[in-house]
């Protein structure tokens, strides 16, 4: 099976999807160190439906839908060398969640994303699969540090071993490669800038059979302007709909020339955008940058919606893509 | 100079706690079985304390979910809101939504401060929200004017701490947004002012007084906070190249100094004659009285098990600062 992407106004998504009762049945199993056949077939299925869903919403370049994924964090940290996983910290009330701990060198072990990308990408219809990676700066800022007390130390281990898997991921055939790193808007100063610019040099740099993604959202965008422009990244994945699209003044400032794509769905809310109201989101993008430069994609990842309604968001921002592409044809 | 060594506020909830607020959630005890756990928890957590060295000590604050809980349920008028980020951290609290005018009624942090008293013979600190960090961090659906708020609210936290002054040895009155970046010059001096008011009104000896603030000190910030009439309280870990700055540049003269060298957002190992180094680099632009080694800030954002860690390190440094402060 083949697809052909369309040359202007692709669709995407950040990653994550509504979690599938599977999904949850199967963070039990994992909690309880079970990760026999049982918990396989349960992520599986859980994949399976979310491809499906992102499929049936007409999505052009897919992801699949981190069903594994329990806590973006956690995930990679009980996969990769050095860390370990925290006693409960609370969040609010009697709310609890846990940290990952680093307590030794950090390492790449083993294969990661491999195996599910593979899988994903055999339900894609032949459509291109997304692999999502939560980058260096946000695993260090989610985790407590016992081992390095040193983040620059932590932030570039971290991306040797995030290259190994962007290595693997690239021989096994994966194009599209994601960075996300929320955490960097949230606090980042100029030198946290600078060192996450470090981390994406050591695990883009030179890679030329790779899309090389980066999805960053909410809190201050701003602050990681001009310096992000030079990491060696082919597409900004940025939050824009949810703040009313100014972060495109800023990029414009900049004469901002690489990929972007452009988040014309907001994540945080129920309602679901009528295909104009996407349209118009689109247009604004599209007084920056030629529509072949230009995604469409949610704002961030969609696991905290309901899956009616993120699939009927989608739905509309794929109509609203593919009106905007009559228009300009 | 006296030393001392306590944490700047809470302490995680023991598992017992946590599961025993699961619990009373789920209607599989009663009131009465939660009262008896978390009493017996705060005894365990006064202990601990003890225990490592600490010699001024807090309930740990088992009950609060966050600063203002007790009041905003406690108080009449006020209720819990919705959930907002508490300054920088992965940490939220309930709005305090005001939607009737503030008064006191009873005590509302007294038992657990008693508990404390009764179960050490150390000192005891008990903490209150400050005036302007409650107005700064509250939601004002009732008042017309902020004067009449502010008004009502100091009174009602004034008669809390009449309530506390018998068991309590020491009134910490938490004041972060005294550092809140946010909030410009101005706005911060008007909060100096809210403070000193709320402390004269207090009549309370300056020494028996602390104003925590946490995160975010840098030199201009601090120098604001000097102008408070009572101890002070400072995060030395949050921003500390910054804060190291602050303390070198100006010249601290008030009676009681605590200062947060142990980090209580992280948990990397402290040296404890590294951090007493450190301090005694200071001597030259701080003389109080009483000089506290402290935690950065509440010890919420770090597991249980890590914390006792914490009062660990934190009992060596006043150990090890006993020697090399004479
Ligand atoms: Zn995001």
């Amino acid at each position: 099976m083949s697809y052909t992407l369309p040359d202007k106004l692709r669709t995407t998504v950040v990653g994550s999807y509504p979690y599938f009762p599977e999904a949850i049945k199967a963070f039990q199993l994992r909690k309880r160190g079970d990760r026999g056949p049982e918990y396989e077939t349960l992520v599986r299925e859980a994949t399976k439906k979310a491809v499906m869903d992102y499929l049936d919403a007409g999505i052009d370049i897919l992801a699949d839908g981190e069903q594994r994924r329990e806590d973006m964090a956690v995930f990679f940290a009980e996969e990769l060398g050095g860390f370990e996983i925290s006693e409960p910290v609370r969040i609010f009330d009697n709310v609890y969640f846990r940290k990952p701990v680093i307590t030794g060198k950090i390492c790449w072990k083993h294969e990661i994303t491999v195996e599910d990308w593979r899988y994903a990408s055999s339900l894609a219809a032949g459509r291109p699969m997304k692999v999502t990676l939560t980058g260096p700066y946000t695993m260090f800022s989610w985790s407590f540090d016992k081992f390095y007390g040193d983040m620059r130390g932590v932030i570039l281990d971290l991306a040797e071993a995030y290259r190994k898997e962007i290595e693997v991921l690239a021989r096994a055939g994966a194009i599209f490669i994601q960075i996300d790193e929320p955490a960097l808007s949230t606090r980042a100063e100029k030198r946290d800038v600078l060192v996450a610019g470090e981390a994406f040099e050591i695990m883009f740099g030179g890679l030329d059979n790779v899309k090389r993604i980066t999805h960053i959202c909410y809190g201050r965008l701003e602050r990681l302007f001009p310096e992000i422009m030079d990491f060696p990244i082919d597409q900004y994945d940025f939050e824009t709909k949810n703040r009313n699209y100014e972060l495109l003044d800023l990029l414009k400032e900049y004469s901002f020339d690489k990929e972007l794509a452009l988040g014309v769905i907001d994540v945080h809310n129920s309602r679901v955008e009528t295909v104009e109201e996407i349209m118009n989101g689109i247009a604004r993008g599209l007084e920056l940058l030629p529509p072949e430069k230009l995604y469409i994609k949610p704002d961030c990842g969609l696991k905290r919606l309901k899956r009616e309604t993120a699939l009927a968001k989608l739905k509309n921002m794929v109509k609203a893509a593919g009106r905007a592409r009559e228009e300009l044809a | 100079m006296r030393l001392h060594a306590g944490i700047c506020g809470s302490f995680p909830r023991p598992p017992a706690l946590r599961k025993a607020f699961d619990d009373l959630s789920e209607d599989r005890i009663g009131e009465g079985e939660f009262k008896r756990i978390l009493m017996e928890c705060t005894r365990d957590v006064v202990r601990l304390q003890e225990k490592a060295g600490m010699t001024i000590l807090t309930s740990g604050l088992l009950l609060w979910h966050d600063l203002f809980r007790p009041f905003t349920r406690g108080l009449e008028g006020l209720e819990a809101g919705r959930l907002i980020r508490f300054f920088d951290n992965n940490f939220y609290y309930r709005c305090p939504t005001i939607i009737r005018r503030i008064r006191w009624r009873k005590p509302i942090t007294r038992e657990e401060v008693q508990e404390a008293k009764k179960s050490s013979r150390e000192l005891v600190k008990a903490i209150i929200p400050g005036p302007f960090t409650f107005l700064k961090l509250s939601e004002n659906r009732f008042y017309a004017s902020e004067d009449e708020l502010l008004d009502d609210l100091i009174e009602a936290l004034m008669a809390e701490v009449g309530a506390l002054k018998d068991s309590a040895d020491l009134i910490q009155v938490d004041e972060p947004s005294l550092v809140d970046p946010e909030l410009g010059r101005a706005e911060r001096l008007r909060g100096v002012d809210i403070v000193n008011e709320f402390l004269s009104r207090l009549g309370i000896p300056s020494d028996k007084v602390v104003v925590a603030t946490y995160f975010n000190l840098d030199p201009e910030r601090y120098a604001t906070l000097l102008d408070l009439r009572a101890g002070l309280h400072v995060d030395l870990k949050s921003t500390p190249t910054e804060a190291d700055l602050a303390l070198r540049e100006h010249v601290f003269d008030g009676p009681i100094l605590s200062l947060g060298i142990i980090d209580s957002r992280s948990i990397y190992p402290e040296d404890p004659r590294e951090v007493v180094y450190r301090v005694k680099t200071y001597m030259d632009s701080i003389s109080p009285e009483t000089l506290i080694f402290s935690t950065s800030s509440w010890l919420d954002y770090i597991p249980y098990n890590e914390a006792v860690r914490r009062l660990d390190a934190l009992g060596r440094i006043l150990a090890e600062a006993e020697v090399r402060f004479i």
